[in-house]
């Protein structure tokens, strides 16, 4: 078994434990990070994208919404290469009570985010696509936010103040002495071996499983799971954020984000009991499309290339009544000493992608104050650094301006997002990659509209040739990848995307064989299909 | 009077294949086709029966053997319905059909390598690919090019070996002479023409020849000419002394490619009229028989009209059956009936590469031994015929049937309408 020690040890390693991270060792703080998957496996990697400008709380959650607003300005400048600045609008369609409207523009005004009314001929002249029945229409700063690219850059950020980062890496057990957290054991999920590490304070930043780790501590803390559904269509249909103006409770599927190549809808909200097993379900699927075309019409012409789902960390005071959509959507920063007689040990959990550097900052200062020292807070102030080291590097309008001034040529392995050869041998060249998905979070290949028919071969057969993978690994990497993508699909396969899938299906069986490799070879195998099944790990947003 | 005895929808195999079995008898045909269909997706073999059971591993040797078992688990099928002697004489109708040559290896499977290393099982195919059987224990050498992105010959050839099949195996990547040296981003077609010309040919040789010395046989991806293909590879086997063979790619496939023109040709010296990027857009049905259908013009739709009209419109991939998010299966021309569960959760498995089928792909159209589609057991219209995949219980996967499906349900309307 092998035994570290650290300051303080802060469990989770979505967007709020990066941040965490990230600001303990700029205050210098020695600090360790764990996460049980890769960065962003959890609920960051799985959300709608959108940084809020915290217009949909504005009615409903006034104190929300002006943490949005204030968080999105700070974001737009701390970390400007994850944030593509796509503006956001709010419309209210004929199928919108037309009263909200006005209430919806003072509450904006009210909280300070600078709504502005713009004249339907306006709204048509930006985004010729939308319904051109719409009745009022708002612009507000909302954006679109890369989330793989800003938990890199947090944790590279930390890492150059001393900061340590262990992925796959499981917190099994809380190790107490007395009334006391001292540590934690974490199992290696890649080596399968034992990790034991001691610090002077935990911070937990598990999102929907913060009830779980705090059972560890013996702390009772309810974190219900809410279950959202998304669904990326294979056209960029907008390009701004679309938002419903509509009071966010009692609606689901209001909201269009575009993203890189395609444009995402969503979401719908469901509490379910565990936060890894939550199945799609087809009325969601079918809500989605009905409430897409009430913004776009032609929006179910498009193609729906996948669905995701994720889990809301929607905290639950002590005592208090469980209506999923009236818990806040404001974040909770436990500090379980006073409240349940447990030291040491910090639970930050709900909020929103948009609000982590504040639930961060709010974090650090409590764990100054338990650590008895006072250090001032400066990730509001530092700009991240880019781990690709140029900007806007998701982008498909950049890469293609790249690969036109020839400045990557090389083979195109990935034709959908524009991935070329060079750029995975350099990837693989500098990284321990095992599975396509690695490549996938890095380089988005087979995140377009073929989903990986043509290019997951490809990729295979270059990290063989480049001695990266073993045949059979590569067998496996093959059939995993496609099996995840599968998961992703199968909700929305019909129409176009159902011909493509049976395309894919054609290549993979009809002309390469590959279910039929000996069963020792194919890395066909039943265990494995289940639990790529049930982690279901690193869907993009 | 109508202008043709019988109107052929859709330009696959099974399409194509009536057509010309049709025409040859005399009969004056019509081939409509929107696309031309998976031939040139394929690896332009023809699977008769390559696993039974049909979730097992172990491809089928001699299909004839497994043949009963497999009708047995699968009672609904297009094999069941027309029996084996219907097959055989599709085979061999088949071989005589084009100008291109197909081979059977007797009653056993050709068991070929795909482009990931893994064993094909397949009933008849091109002698390029033949030459690959595994079943031979003549040492091999895999050939590809860096520029080739649909080709890894290192993981064939590893995939091979591990199989212990007692094939010696190895693999040797190469980067393409000129004119092909700058072509990063090459497609199996072009590379195709450029294998036509000589020159390019010798340069490869060149390079080749010292490296194959110690193998019996060389594999190529599958891109060894178009038109000229059989001069192609005789040429290469006598320079490198040895025989030459190959391995199928990603699509676009240069042998269903030319499987594809092999057979238009034989329908057009037979003087059978086609009409390929065209669109049947409906068609009517009046007390049992089909009147006519509808083609799509630049203006104005426009009816053909024929004695006997076949549908071989393909299976959800080639457009024969239609889906949306309603979860509505239809069949789009003629509105014929589709079994179908509309709960779109039914019609897949958890698992993509699913040893039991996708439900959604056995979905199609439900005929009598006429292959007149049939409402209960009514037959909807007698002039009407479905063939190849749109047919419903044929789903390829299972088992490996497809082609095979195409050309005996072809065979038999041929010989019901000849
Ligand atoms: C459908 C949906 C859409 C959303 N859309 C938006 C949006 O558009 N904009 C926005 O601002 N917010 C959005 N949100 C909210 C936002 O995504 C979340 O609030 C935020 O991502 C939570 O981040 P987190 O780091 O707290 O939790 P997570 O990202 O869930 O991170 C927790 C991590 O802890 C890890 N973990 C759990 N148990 C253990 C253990 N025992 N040991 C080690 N690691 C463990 C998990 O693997 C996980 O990676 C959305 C949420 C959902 C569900
Ligand atoms: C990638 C892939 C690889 C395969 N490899 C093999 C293999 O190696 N060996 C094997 O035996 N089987 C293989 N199969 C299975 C085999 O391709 C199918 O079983 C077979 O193609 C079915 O042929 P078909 O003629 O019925 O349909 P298709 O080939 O799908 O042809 C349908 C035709 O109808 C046309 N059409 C559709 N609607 C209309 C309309 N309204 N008007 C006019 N025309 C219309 C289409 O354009 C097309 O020309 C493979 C399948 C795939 C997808």
């Amino acid at each position: 078994m092998q035994k570290k020690s650290t300051e303080v040890l802060v469990i989770g390693g979505g967007v709020t434990g990066c941040g965490v991270l990230f600001d303990l060792a700029q205050r210098g703080f020695k600090a360790t990070l764990l996460e049980r998957g890769a960065l962003s496996m959890g609920t960051s990697g799985r959300f709608h994208g959108l940084l809020h400008s915290g217009g949909r709380y504005a009615v409903n959650d006034p104190d929300a919404a002006h943490e949005c607003i204030v968080e999105n300005q700070i974001l737009r400048k701390v970390m400007p290469h994850c944030i593509e600045d796509t503006g956001g609008m709010f419309v209210s369609t004929p199928d919108d009570p037309p009263e909200f409207a006005d209430e919806f523009y003072q509450a904006c005004h009210k909280v300070s985010i600078p709504a502005t009314e713009i004249s339907i001929e306006e709204m048509l002249r930006r985004e010729p696509l939308l319904n051109p029945k719409i009745r009022r229409v708002f612009t507000v700063p909302d954006a679109s936010v890369e989330t793989w690219d800003a938990c890199r850059s947090l944790v590279v950020s930390a890492a150059e103040h001393g900061a340590e980062t262990l992925e796959f890496h499981e917190v099994t057990e809380l190790l107490k002495e007395g009334n006391k957290v001292v540590g934690a054991v974490a199992i290696n999920k890649v080596t399968g071996e034992t990790v034991t590490i001691t610090a002077d304070l935990i911070v937990s930043a598990v999102g929907a499983w913060g009830g779980r780790l705090a059972a560890m501590a013996d702390c009772d803390v309810t974190v219900h799971a809410g279950k959202g559904t998304m669904i990326a269509m294979n056209y960029r249909m907008v390009n701004t954020v679309v938002n419903r103006c509509v009071h966010p409770s009692g609606s689901d599927g209001d909201i269009i984000v575009p993203i890189g190549t395609v444009a995402v809808i969503g979401t719908t909200s469901v509490r379910v009991d565990d936060p890894d097993n939550y199945p799609i379900e087809e009325w969601e699927v079918k809500l989605m499309m009905e409430e897409g075309e009430k913004m776009v019409p032609s929006f179910r012409k498009f193609r729906a290339l996948r669905a995701w789902a994720g889990v809301r960390p929607l905290y639950q005071e002590k005592g208090a009544a469980s209506d999923l959509r009236a818990v806040t959507r404001k974040y909770a920063l436990l500090d379980h000493s006073p409240r349940d007689g447990v030291d040491n040990f910090v639970t930050i959990t709900g909020g929103k992608w948009t609000t982590y550097r504040m639930m961060a900052e709010d974090t650090v200062d409590l764990v100054c104050k338990k650590l008895d020292t006072t250090r001032a807070c400066r990730t509001a102030e530092t700009t991240l650094h880019n781990p690709h080291g140029e900007s806007k590097y998701h982008t498909l309008g950049s890469r293609l301006q790249k690969l036109e001034t020839g400045e990557f040529d090389g083979q195109l392995i990935c034709e959908c997002e524009i991935v070329t050869r060079n750029q995975i041998e350099a990837n693989l060249a500098t990284n321990d990659r095992h599975i396509i998905n690695d490549l996938r979070r890095d380089l988005r290949v087979g995140m377009g509209p073929c989903q990986g028919g043509f290019c997951t071969y490809r990729v295979a057969g270059l990290m063989h040739k480049n001695k990266q993978l073993t045949t059979q690994q590569t067998n496996k990497a093959l059939v995993d990848f496609l099996q995840e993508r599968w998961k992703g699909m199968n909700t929305v396969l019909w129409g176009q995307h159902l011909r493509q899938m049976q395309l894919d299906e054609g290549i993979y069986m009809g002309v390469l064989g590959l279910d039929k490799l000996p069963p020792g070879l194919s890395g066909i195998d039943e265990k494995r299909v289940a639990e790529v099944e049930t982690e279901g790990y690193y869907e993009v947003s | 009077m109508s202008l043709y005895d019988t109107v052929v929808i859709g330009a696959g195999l099974a399409g194509l294949t009536t057509a010309c079995h049709l025409q040859n008898k005399g009969q004056r045909v019509m081939l409509i086709g929107h696309g031309v269909g998976a031939l040139v997706l394929g690896s332009g073999c023809i699977d008769v029966l390559g696993y039974q059971p049909v979730e097992s591993v172990e491809p089928v040797r001699a299909w004839p053997d497994k043949l009963s078992s497999f009708m047995a688990d699968h009672p609904q099928h297009p094999y069941s319905l027309l029996g084996e002697t219907k097959i055989n004489e599709a085979l061999h109708a088949f071989q005589g059909l084009t100008e291109t040559e197909y081979q059977q290896n007797g009653s056993e499977n050709w068991l070929v390598p795909s482009a990931v290393g893994a064993i094909h099982p397949t009933c008849l195919a091109p002698p390029s690919i033949a030459k690959g059987h595994l079943g031979d224990t003549a040492s091999m050498l895999i050939v590809g090019f860096e520029e080739l992105r649909d080709f890894y010959p290192a993981l064939i050839s590893q995939n091979i070996s591990a199989q212990n099949l007692g094939i010696e195996t190895e693999s040797l990547t190469l980067n393409l002479p000129e004119p092909g040296a700058s072509k990063l981003n090459i497609t199996p077609i072009e590379l195709a023409t450029l294998f036509e010309q000589a020159d390019f040919r010798q340069q490869l040789v060149s390079v080749i020849k010292a490296r194959c010395q110690d193998y019996d046989r060389i594999g190529f991806p599958a891109v060894l000419g178009l038109g000229r293909h059989a001069k192609v590879v005789v040429d290469l086997e006598k320079q490198l002394g040895r025989p030459v063979f190959e391995v199928g790619t990603l699509p676009p496939s240069v042998p269903g490619r030319r499987l594809f023109e092999a057979l238009k040709h034989t329908f057009v010296q037979a003087k059978g009229r086609m009409n390929i990027g065209t669109k049947v857009v409906a068609g009517e049905v009046k007390d049992g028989r089909v009147t006519q259908v509808q083609i799509e013009t630049t203006n104005r739709l426009k009816p053909i009209i024929a004695e006997n009209y076949v549908l071989a419109t393909g299976g959800i991939l080639g457009g024969g059956i239609q889906t949306d998010d309603q979860g509505r299966v239809w069949e789009p021309v003629f509105n014929l009936p589709i079994d179908h569960n509309s709960n779109r959760q039914t019609w897949f498995t958890p698992k993509f590469l699913s040893p039991v089928g996708q439900p959604v792909s056995s979905y199609g159209v439900v005929v009598n031994d006429r292959l007149n589609p049939i409402e209960d057991t009514r037959p909807i219209a007698d002039n009407l015929y479905i063939v190849g995949s749109l047919l419903a219980h044929a789903d390829w996967t299972q088992g490996r049937t497809g082609y095979g499906v195409a050309l005996t349900t072809a065979k038999h309307v041929a010989d019901l309408l000849g």
